[in-house]
């Protein structure tokens, strides 16, 4: 038997793919996740309040997220509802952390795959005239900075956020602050679609090259969008059934009942399933599940993607073009909140420190997170960091399993290998800090 | 990317056991794509190794488990300076806070793989096992501090705390009696935030970070470790200038005020937990540290 090691990059985190291939048969394809800091343990003991600056350094990528699970969690405990004004805020704050996420995954970390290059500050050296390809990186950098100018806006600081509190955010939005911002989006918004037509094209051509848009067997979807259109800051998760029906939907506190949750030995990631199924999360499991952005050039994309493709669409290269759309989406978005005013108002409501337990929902780019607080005389006495990525472990492991048997055979092993195992893995985009913590 | 890259200085980044905000934040400084090049940096680049003549290499994260050991002792091999960027290189960082008799033993158990890298007893500075030729402490550090850093260490113009690029008025008859916390909503937009009641160690944390947190209504947690008064000098003068400040400017009772800064839980602490607290810290020299 012979195994084959895959080191990954452009993707977060430290991971492996290890394959087990005998007589030319691939027998397994495992995603090993190599880090661990131990985030469930250490939290054990700290005062309750400390969470959201504690939380958010799971991930430098997902801080966002995690600031206002943490924040969302608490409130449930301490029985407060914040004002609708800091629940908009922090859908800014949200969108914000799509766009850096969307960004960073379609540019830095899968666009390179499309032209064969090493990086998306290598692209000058590929086929491609280097004047067009410098120019997208600046481009695809500067589209995802919108993104981190926004969390800077409604969060303090773009990594790590700091400014919702329990009860609501720290302040609005200034006029002139939102004015400014407006201006950005304005300026980038076309460049971000067409920097998307791109990669569209380039999707399409690749597609045809590999002559596969990967694993496409009809999935479990979950995410705690609507269905009629995109909600990050909901209260319930909903389970699509691969005919593309909703199975269900239910609260996090029923999560545990619903999900069940495996550890193994060769990851520091778990993985979970519905009732014995693979489940998927992240951008194509918003899109199946959701009829419209409600927004005009998301939705003109959304069309395009469903003629081409159908609904609910399953092959997992499309999980890349659905993070183009939700790009797009989140800048209209934005727009529309922040030609609201959002700098007047009760932002924020007083709190009192209470024990028991308490769920945070968030949806953050790769899918539904949830933290769960036990909270005993003020502090932490349990947590659990229930993680998008590892949602996906399942699907990921039978997409590795697709792409390995595609390109190994008795007669030997197409040199191809190495790059899908690339591609399959970032289709998924995992983080691996979050889903180890 | 005018010139022609390959003739540019190569610059690598090393990840061990962290975030990625170090290397978020680095993409947001990207004026350095012109000025180097870059030729290894797992979450941006797909190569494997770093070339024998890179002039420049940052290491961000802790040393949590032997993987990082060895990754971090081939790396520096061919590199001509070492920068620690970011609290858990250069402190261990957040993840410290395992570094407890209790947790650890919880943690290792509950975390045995036998296929993958061993975790270590507790979260390792890079500079416990390499030397580094210069700091950069933050969580993360500014665009503005890695481009500091990368460029022009030496013309870094900075205040030596956090309270001089903080903006609020200290008062001096403002005098608060319990350390408090959000309850009551959020703080005053003008006024000192230790006039106020909150546990803010801007006093004595180094400057440079232009005071993102405090300008945005919530207090100095110390990321970036202590100003150059105290960084030569054992943890307990530290600790000590920091309640001497509250003992002046507060009525908070002197026990409320040491169980919250010697409470290993408290997010000053998360930083640099057993680094500062634990007293058997490496003394760095404040030349070395942005």
């Amino acid at each position: 038997m012979t195994t084959l090691t895959f080191p990954l990059s452009r993707i977060e985190g430290h991971a492996r793919v290890v394959m087990e291939v005998e007589n030319g048969k691939l027998l397994t394809a495992q995603f090993q996740a190599v880090e661990l800091r131990g985030f469930r343990n250490f939290v054990v003991g700290t005062p309750a309040e400390q969470m959201p600056v504690i939380v958010p350094r799971i991930c430098g990528v997902c801080s966002t997220a995690h600031h206002v699970a943490s924040v969302k969690a608490l409130e449930n405990v301490f029985g407060v509802t914040p004002p609708p004004l800091a629940n908009t805020i922090r859908e800014v704050l949200l969108l914000g952390q799509l766009i850096q996420n969307q960004a960073t995954s379609l540019f830095i970390f899968t666009m390179p795959d499309r032209v064969d290059a090493e990086s998306l500050f290598h692209m000058d050296e590929s086929e491609a005239s280097r004047e067009a390809q410098f120019s997208i990186a600046q481009k695809a950098l500067r589209v995802r900075k919108v993104g981190t100018d926004l969390i800077t806006l409604a969060g303090g600081q773009f990594i790590h956020p700091i400014k919702a509190h329990i009860g609501g955010v720290s302040g609005g939005i200034p006029r002139e602050a939102a004015e400014q911002m407006l201006k950005e989006l304005d300026e980038m918004l076309p460049v971000a679609c067409e920097l998307f037509n791109t990669y569209w094209d380039m999707s399409m051509v690749m597609g045809e090259r590999i002559g596969s848009w990967g694993d496409d067997e009809p999935t479990y979807y979950i995410s705690s969008t609507t269905s009629v259109k995109p909600k990050l800051n909901s209260g319930h998760l909903r389970i699509l059934s691969p005919d593309g029906e909703e199975k269900e939907h239910f609260t996090p506190e029923e999560f545990e009942q619903r999900i069940q949750f495996e550890q193994t030995d060769y990851s520091y990631a778990g993985k979970t399933s519905y009732q014995g199924q693979i489940l998927r999360a992240n951008s194509l499991a918003r899109i199946n599940i959701t009829s419209s952005f409600a927004t005009p050039i998301a939705d003109g994309y959304l069309q395009r993607f469903r003629n081409n493709f159908g609904s609910p669409a399953h092959a997992i290269m499309l999980f890349d073009l659905c993070r183009g759309i939700e790009l797009v989406y989140a800048m209209e978005r934005t727009i529309e909140l922040l030609s609201e005013d959002l700098s007047s108002g009760d932002t924020v409501v007083g709190y009192q420190v209470k024990d028991g337990i308490g769920y945070g929902l968030v949806e953050a780019p790769r899918g539904p997170l949830i933290h769960r607080y036990v909270v005993e005389n003020g502090v932490i006495s349990d947590a659990q960091f229930i993680i998008p990525t590892v949602h996906n472990m399942r699907a990921i492991e039978r997409a590795l399993m697709v792409a390995g048997n595609r390109y190994i055979h008795p007669e030997g092993i197409n040199l191809e290998l190495e790059k899908a195992v690339g591609r399959v893995v970032r289709a998924f985009d995992p983080c691996i800090a979050c889903a180890t913590q | 990317m005018e010139n022609d890259s390959k003739q540019l200085p190569k610059f690598a980044v090393l990840q061990l056991s962290g975030c990625a905000g170090c290397e978020v934040s680095l993409l947001n400084a990207n004026e350095w794509y012109d000025k180097y090049q870059l030729v290894y940096m797992p979450l941006v680049v797909s190569t494997h190794r770093i070339p024998e003549d890179t002039e420049v290499l940052l290491i961000s994260g802790g040393v949590r488990n032997d993987e990082d050991v060895y990754n971090v002792q081939r790396a520096v091999k061919n590199v001509k300076r070492v920068i620690a960027v970011g609290t858990c290189a250069i402190s261990g960082g957040v993840t410290n806070l395992g570094d407890r008799d209790e947790v650890r033993e919880l943690f290792r158990t509950q975390a045995k793989r036998y296929h993958l890298p061993q975790l270590l007893n507790k979260t390792h500075p890079v500079d416990s096992f390499v030397d580094v030729d210069l700091y950069l402490p933050g969580c993360p550090p500014t665009p503005e501090l890695f481009m500091a850093a990368l460029m022009d260490p030496q013309g870094f113009k900075a205040s030596a705390n956090v309270c001089g690029e903080c903006g609020r008025r200290k008062l001096n008859d403002m005098k608060p009696d319990h350390i408090t916390g959000f309850e009551k909503g959020s703080p005053d937009p003008e006024i000192c935030l230790v006039n106020q009641g909150f546990l803010c160690v801007g006093t004595s944390t180094r400057g440079g970070c232009r005071a993102p947190c405090t300008r945005a209504g919530h207090p100095c947690v110390g990321c970036r470790g202590p100003s150059n008064a105290f960084i030569e000098r054992e943890s307990t003068v530290w600790f000590e200038n920091i309640q001497r400040v509250f003992e002046r400017m507060t009525n908070i009772p002197p026990e409320e005020l040491n169980q919250a800064l010697r409470s290993p839980q408290l997010s000053m602490f998360l930083f640099q937990f057993s680094d500062y607290a634990g007293g058997d810290r490496r003394i760095r020299s404040k030349d070395k540290v942005l």
